[in-house]
């Protein structure tokens, strides 16, 4: 599984990967922030469509082999509640060099962030939350116009109740 | 026909839950599906041009023909990592 719940296990993620012909490991990690566009943040809460989800980041997986020359490519993100701090996603990639491998796993971590259905909901100091503005999934859209075969683009979609607001916020409850 | 829509992301709070039956006359496409579900909920409306559909592991187009008892995910743009 690519999507858990579950605390993601780095020492398990490394010793899956082990490869003799590779002198180069790089770990990417993406830790919980207390901040974003200057507004505290508390925690964060990630939801998933795992079916496609996993697929695809099986396939992004795949597509790093092929264009790279690592031996090993592994991608997990974590679902749920996180705190800050806590790690939600790793990209594990070994190659015979660093450069190869820093470069795959770049490049595996930016295809996850902009096509993998994962929502990214920010809880703020103040009480309120919203999700993070994200990049359009699927052919047709936000973009119906652009050429066949893309599957991502940057978005600019805004939040239907206030235009100046990246975010879809929503006050809670006190 | 109904159809089963799961809302992820924002479009479970815009449509006020993450799931949601819909009738629909036999032979929908998703494209008069994503119409009903704008007119029903108008600030929904305003990201669905952004969202992509999916059954199942596989992302479909707004052309295809909806099936009875079909689940679809309705899809806003991500923002993982």
């Amino acid at each position: 599984m690519r999507l858990t719940e579950d605390p993601l296990q780095l020492d398990a993620l490394i010793a899956d990967s082990i490869d003799a012909r590779s002198g180069a490991l790089v770990v990417f990690g993406g830790t919980v922030r207390d901040h974003h566009e200057g507004r505290g943040v508390t925690h964060l809460a990630y939801s998933a469509y795992a079916p496609l989800g996993d697929r695809l980041i099986r396939e992004i997986e795949r597509a790093t082999l092929a264009k790279f020359k690592v031996y090993h490519c592994r991608v997990v993100h974590r679902t749920g509640s996180l705190d800050v701090g806590e790690v939600a996603i790793y990209a594990v990639v070994r190659a015979a060099h660093r450069r190869e491998a820093f470069a795959a796993a770049q490049y595996a971590v930016d295809r996850v962030k902009h096509e993998v259905p994962v929502w990214k909901e920010e809880f703020y100091t103040d009480g309120s939350s919203g999700f993070v503005q994200g990049c359009c999934i699927g052919p047709e859209s936000c973009h119906p116009e652009r050429s066949e075969g893309s599957r991502t683009s940057r978005c600019g979609v805004r939040d239907p109740s206030s235009p100046s607001a990246p975010r879809h916020d929503t006050k809670e409850a006190a | 026909m109904e159809i089963i829509v799961d809302c992820y992301g924002v479009t479970a709070r815009l449509a006020g839950g993450p799931e949601h039956v819909i009738g629909l006359t036999p032979g929908a496409r998703i494209a008069d599906l994503l119409d009903m579900l704008g007119a029903r909920w108008p600030e929904l409306a305003k990201v669905l041009p952004a969202c992509a559909c999916a059954v199942g592991d596989t992302v479909v187009s707004r052309t295809h023909a909806l099936a009875g008892g079909e689940r679809l995910a309705l899809l806003p743009p991500v923002s993982g990592g």
